[in-house]
């Protein structure tokens, strides 16, 4: 057996990833924070312009509203989708007739293309054809404006995010379960507890670390949300839906203005980075505690 | 992906997983930012690599035979006259198009011949991007065929950078039938517009009907109400810094379009629903009237309501300024031909030899048999014009005393301030907006060049 453990062995290896890495990651993310620093329409020369585009930011009311509606959509996320999912990867992770269908079934949106999601909520949430208003309306209910309105969108983005995600983190607590090491339940079990003190005191401490992964993945991707507000309503009327990533598409490609485009990327990233880390952080602090 | 993470929960290697978490959280996050640069990864235009014989026509429809198909057709009657020449002939959805020219622009890839706002076609003139087509059109005596004012919004000092791709003919369709089943006459002033909105709104009918979902720009008949209350005479005052858009004409205007809205002239839903959706509903016989243009009318006739449409430019207002009988008929956004066409003779020519022929009488006969107006001075014949709502079009433009305007407003400003149009006249309309906040929206982004 040839053991191929030098470190210039390793870094051969490793190259062809690495190079990947930095064409599809490190490059995007250089490129967008040069950009960021100038005046670039995407076509003339750049001009540096220093930090005109983030003090620009922070006198821009629609970067405000789009921040404060990318947290309504992380809010709403963070408060369903992590319980839900792990509530369901319990249950159906149980002896349950059909569970194996019933969990492809949860799983099925999320192999779904963002933008078809979107399509099927239009016509579930829209005030004037959609289901849910139609049903209200059937039953003598003025419905609200779930979509379009100057309210709602968030709300319902984020109800909507957590059905299209739900199936991918059940898996992941799914799979945390079965990982689960049987003699430490049996055990649990012989000292008497019941369901419930198994399920609070053995395995939420036990999958204390999928629940970081998951609330990670959820943060990130709340901050990435892009088409379902996109096809949903396209960030109107006038902003009001739009979120974070919206928005940059809009700055970016709408009003060819690279440069803001650049600064909004690059603090979008930025509030991904430090939310994440924050919350890794808290997680890692408590467990010392 | 599940199962690997199972296991390394069941390891319970905890301080690895941090490690691994981090870089996970930053790499995903990172992607974000990658986004951007993603996306231009691949233009999708054929760029001027072919050979010398081949031109690549890149336009803003994804299937640009069904949406487009006077162009379509052009380009096949061009092969047909040319076989030595190849047209390479593609297209995407316009915003993709729009980014794909952009990034194109950058990497010195344009296809040689393409559609483009001409907000974007002023920064690449400006930026040695674009060919001058004066000695193209002069050489095909083209250029006396053209309306003057079809070529001037595309000239840069001496530069021809840009022809009209099509004639932006726009406004209002109406369906005959429902107007009738509610006793209503076709209105002519927009005092009666309102009382119309008000009698078809009691009746759960939507008046005109609007999309704003990714078409924020489908507000054409409005546009043409920004003529009627002055545009023309302060255009050039907006444009160097003495007008401000937030002036007591236009803010007139709003306040009219205020009042439309709350007589619940637009559908409930236009926020939601777009551009195509709304001429669905038109079609279907669920709206009045439609805020559309030329493009619209081979549609329109395909539809069950085809029989029972006509075109109206829009109402006139007691309290306009200036002329009120005014039609939209003015250039659209441009063709422009890469500026690298000229380094290859043989490529020069094939493009030439396009455009004469496009904005040739055949050429502009294909658009007419497909239910565009021409461009040039080309008096239109044919079965086509006949065709009830084509020929509603046509009557609108050849009708005594009104006149069109040199350019469609939106056309004129940069991207940002007719980005701002668009989402100040929706926002009125969708009630979130008041007249005065639309106007202030507006206003700071029309600035001096």
């Amino acid at each position: 057996m040839v053991w191929l453990s030098r470190r210039w062995q390793l870094l051969l290896m490793l190259a062809p990833a690495l190079l990947v890495f930095s064409v599809y990651l490190v490059y995007p993310v250089v490129y967008s924070v040069f950009y960021s620093f100038s005046d670039y329409n995407g076509v003339s020369k750049p001009k540096y312009v220093g930090a005109t585009n983030y003090r620009a930011m922070t006198h821009d009311d629609v970067f405000w509203s789009s921040l404060r509606n990318t947290m309504v959509v992380l809010g709403v996320a963070l408060v369903l989708l992590i319980p839900l999912a792990f509530l369901l990867a319990v249950l159906l992770s149980g002896p349950i007739k059909g569970a194996g269908a019933l969990r492809a079934l949860i799983f099925a949106p999320a192999i779904v293309a963002p933008i078809l999601v979107g399509l099927i909520w239009v016509f579930i949430l829209d005030p004037h054809i959609g289901l849910v208003n139609g049903f209200l309306s059937s039953l003598g209910f003025a419905g609200p404006q779930w979509i379009g309105g100057t309210s709602l969108t968030p709300l319902s983005v984020g109800l909507v995010y957590v059905w299209q995600t739900l199936g991918f983190v059940l898996t992941i607590f799914y799979a945390g379960l079965k990982m689960l090491p049987r003699d430490v339940m049996e055990a649990s079990a012989l000292d008497g507890a019941s369901r419930w003190q198994q399920l609070r005191y053995v395995t939420v401490p036990m999958l204390q670390e999928t629940f970081g992964i998951c609330t990670v993945l959820v943060i990130t991707g709340a901050f990435k949300v892009f088409e379902l507000v996109y096809v949903l309503t396209g960030g109107g009327p006038v902003h009001l839906s739009d979120v974070l990533v919206s928005y940059m598409y809009y700055v970016t490609f709408r009003l060819q203005n690279y440069g803001y485009g650049m600064a909004l990327a690059v603090v979008i990233c930025l509030l991904g980075v430090v939310v994440s880390l924050a919350y890794l952080s808290f997680l890692r602090r408590r467990r010392r505690a | 992906m599940a199962t690997g993470l199972g296991r390394r929960v069941g390891a319970h290697n905890l301080r690895r997983l941090s490690s691994l978490r981090v870089v996970g959280a930053a790499a995903a996050a990172v992607l974000v930012a990658s986004t951007l640069v993603a996306c231009g990864s691949d233009t999708g235009t054929a760029g001027n690599g072919g050979g010398s014989g081949t031109i690549t026509l890149s336009m803003q429809n994804a299937n640009v035979e069904k949406s487009d198909p006077a162009t379509f057709q052009i380009v096949q009657a061009f092969k047909k006259k040319y076989p030595d020449i190849k047209v390479n002939l593609v297209g995407q959805p316009v915003e993709q198009h729009e980014q794909q020219m952009t990034i194109a622009a950058q990497s010195h890839t344009l296809p040689d011949v393409f559609w483009v706002y001409n907000s974007l076609a002023q920064t690449m003139v400006k930026n040695g991007n674009l060919l001058d087509l004066t000695s193209i059109l002069s050489g095909g005596q083209l250029t006396a065929k053209f309306p003057p004012s079809m070529l001037a919004g595309y000239r840069s000092g001496s530069t021809q950078y840009g022809v009209p791709y099509q004639a932006l003919v726009t406004g209002l369709y109406y369906n005959k039938k429902i107007l009738a089943k509610y006793n209503l006459a076709l209105p002519t002033t927009f005092d009666e517009l309102v009382q119309v909105a008000k009698a078809l709104h009691s009746h759960g009918v939507t008046t005109i009907s609007q999309g704003a979902n990714q078409s924020s720009f489908s507000v054409w008949a409005f546009l043409t109400m920004l003529d009627r209350f002055g545009w023309e005479q302060k255009q050039a005052g907006l444009l160097d810094g003495s007008v401000s858009y937030n002036n007591d004409d236009f803010k007139r205007l709003y306040g009219h379009i205020e009042e439309l809205a709350k007589a619940g002239a637009f559908p409930s839903n236009m926020t939601t629903q777009n551009y195509q959706q709304a001429v669905d509903a038109f079609t279907s016989g669920k709206a009045a009237m439609l805020d559309s243009g030329v493009w619209a009318a081979g549609t329109i006739q395909d539809s069950s309501v085809g029989t029972d449409v006509g075109f109206w430019p829009g109402p006139t207002f007691s309290d306009g300024v200036g002329e009120q009988k005014l039609v939209m008929n003015a250039p659209s956004a441009p063709l422009v031909v890469s500026a690298d066409v000229k380094k290859n003779k043989k490529k020069l020519d094939a493009v030439t030899k396009f455009l004469q022929f496009y904005y040739s009488d055949a050429g502009q006969q294909i658009l007419v048999d497909n239910a565009q107006t021409p461009v040039t001075t080309y008096k239109p014949t044919g079965a086509a014009a006949q065709k009830p709502v084509f020929a509603s079009v046509l009557a609108a433009l050849s009708a005594p005393g009104w006149t069109s305007p040199q350019a469609q407003p939106d056309l004129v400003v940069s991207a940002e301030a007719s980005n701002a149009m668009y989402e100040s006249i929706y926002g009125v309309m969708q009630g979130v907006l008041s007249p005065a906040k639309a106007l202030k929206m507006v206003a700071p982004t029309i600035k001096p060049a």
